[in-house]
């Protein structure tokens, strides 16, 4: 599942953006370190809320903030490596340990949204990155919530129906326990994302076209 | 990764069938589960996948029934809630139905962590990316990937709990924003001097024909 994203992004760099290119190793290990920055968030508190008790966790605040600070590429790479690393079982997810049975569990559209979270929020972020200067946190945050409305509130909706067997009425009223807290992660994701622009200002910056 | 990943498996040594099968065979079952669960929803499918699942554990790992149950501990909210609303807004036969056909999966992919070495797990997920290699794919700097993945959680788990202590020796445990900024400044910062070694050390870049100019990497 990764390295296919790599090879998107390999071919991506023969395209318009001539700043894009084959991953270096820091690319690399941003990847890597991101999706263990998702599992260190998953798995350290959890507090479960709502009638089905899917735990509130800073998850959701990782897989936004890959896609805010690493951009639609890198940022869709590093879920699909954290994914991967608790699909084939090892203990990344929260409440869950991990393994294909959370495919089966009532949480498993949420988590099959996560990489398309991460590249819709991305998206976004390039393009408010490129064109302004102003407004960062309000814009990032807009981009951090459009992408959970769009993508992670349905699929898990989807989810909970298909998986816990809910009707559409109540799955909508479990996933709407969740709103308020997502509101508030995406705002923490862009306050976040914005320090970490400041702060690393070559991480999603048009680079320069000649690096040498 | 060696060394690490014991310490993040779930892996507990033991006899049993189930720990001489092949893991291609485990992950299968455990992924027919899932299917077999969700798209054909009957009683007849959750029986069969829960007899399965837990006589596989009992006999094919040689655990006792206690063990197998403590298993579903950390699950046990959600199911119990799911059960109970299944049962009061529906019916009884529809809540073991879709708790049971949960369980029975919960179960049967416990059964591969528990019975494989976590080595031999990420050995076979790069073995899994290999026939892609002619799509593009680079079993290597996935295998490079997870590695260094799994090498960062317990540095960014202990990170975090350190900034959590100092902002509660300021007072300030409540405002997330204090909590989880330097975590992740960190997290930056450290996939950036990690970045920074593998190139020293020649890991980590793509084709050697497609590299760029030979200036390092970082600032």
């Amino acid at each position: 599942m990764e390295p296919a994203q790599t090879t998107v992004t390999g071919t991506a760099g023969t395209g318009r953006r001539s700043t894009r290119r084959r991953w270096d190793a820091t690319d690399l290990s941003l990847v890597a370190v991101f999706a263990a920055l998702i599992a260190a968030l998953a798995i350290l508190p959890g507090i479960p809320v709502g009638p089905l008790g899917v735990p509130i966790t800073l998850q959701t605040l990782g897989v936004l903030l890959a896609g805010l600070v690493l951009g639609p590429a890198r940022g869709t790479a590093a879920v699909l490596l954290y994914l991967v690393a608790g699909l084939i079982g090892l203990p990344v997810f929260s409440g869950f340990s991990g393994g294909f049975g959370v495919l089966a569990g009532p949480t498993a559209g949420y988590l099959l949204a996560f990489p398309l979270a991460a590249l819709v929020a991305g998206l976004l972020t390039v393009g408010v990155l490129r064109r302004t200067r102003r407004f960062r946190v309000v814009l990032l945050f807009l981009a951090a919530l459009t992408a959970s409305l769009l993508t992670i509130h349905p699929l898990g909706i989807a989810g909970l129906m298909l998986n816990a067997g809910l009707p559409l009425r109540d799955a909508i009223l479990v996933d709407v326990v969740y709103l308020p807290g997502d509101v508030v992660k995406d705002v923490l994701a862009a306050v976040l994302a914005v320090s970490v622009h400041r702060a690393f200002p070559r991480l999603l910056a048009a680079k320069p076209p000649l690096r040498a | 990764m060696r060394g690490f990943g014991a310490t993040l498996g779930l892996y507990e040594p033991g006899r049993g069938f189930l720990y001489r099968t092949p893991l291609a065979v485990k992950a299968v079952a455990s992924l027919a589960c899932a299917v077999a669960v969700i798209a054909w929803r009957s009683p007849a499918t959750t029986a069969v996948a829960l007899l399965l699942a837990v006589g596989g554990l009992l006999v094919g790992a040689r655990l006792s029934p206690a063990r197998v149950l403590r298993m579903l501990l950390p699950a046990a909210p959600v199911l119990g809630i799911l059960a109970l609303y299944q049962g009061v807004a529906q019916d009884w036969l529809r809540a073991f139905v879709v708790v049971g056909g949960i369980t029975a999966c919960l179960l049967a992919a416990r059964a591969l962590t528990l019975t494989t070495r976590t080595q031999d797990l990420l050995d076979g997920v790069v073995r899994l990316v290999r026939p892609f290699r002619r799509l593009g794919a680079d079993p290597e700097r996935f295998a490079l990937a997870l590695s260094i993945m799994l090498r960062s959680i317990p540095y960014l788990a202990g990170l975090f709990v350190d900034v959590r202590q100092a902002a509660r020796a300021r007072g300030l445990e409540r405002n997330p924003r204090v909590v989880v900024t330097p975590l992740v400044l960190g997290a930056v910062a450290y996939a950036h001097r990690t970045g920074e070694a593998l190139a020293a050390r020649g890991l980590g870049e793509g084709e050697p024909d497609e590299a760029l100019p030979d200036e390092p990497t970082g600032p």
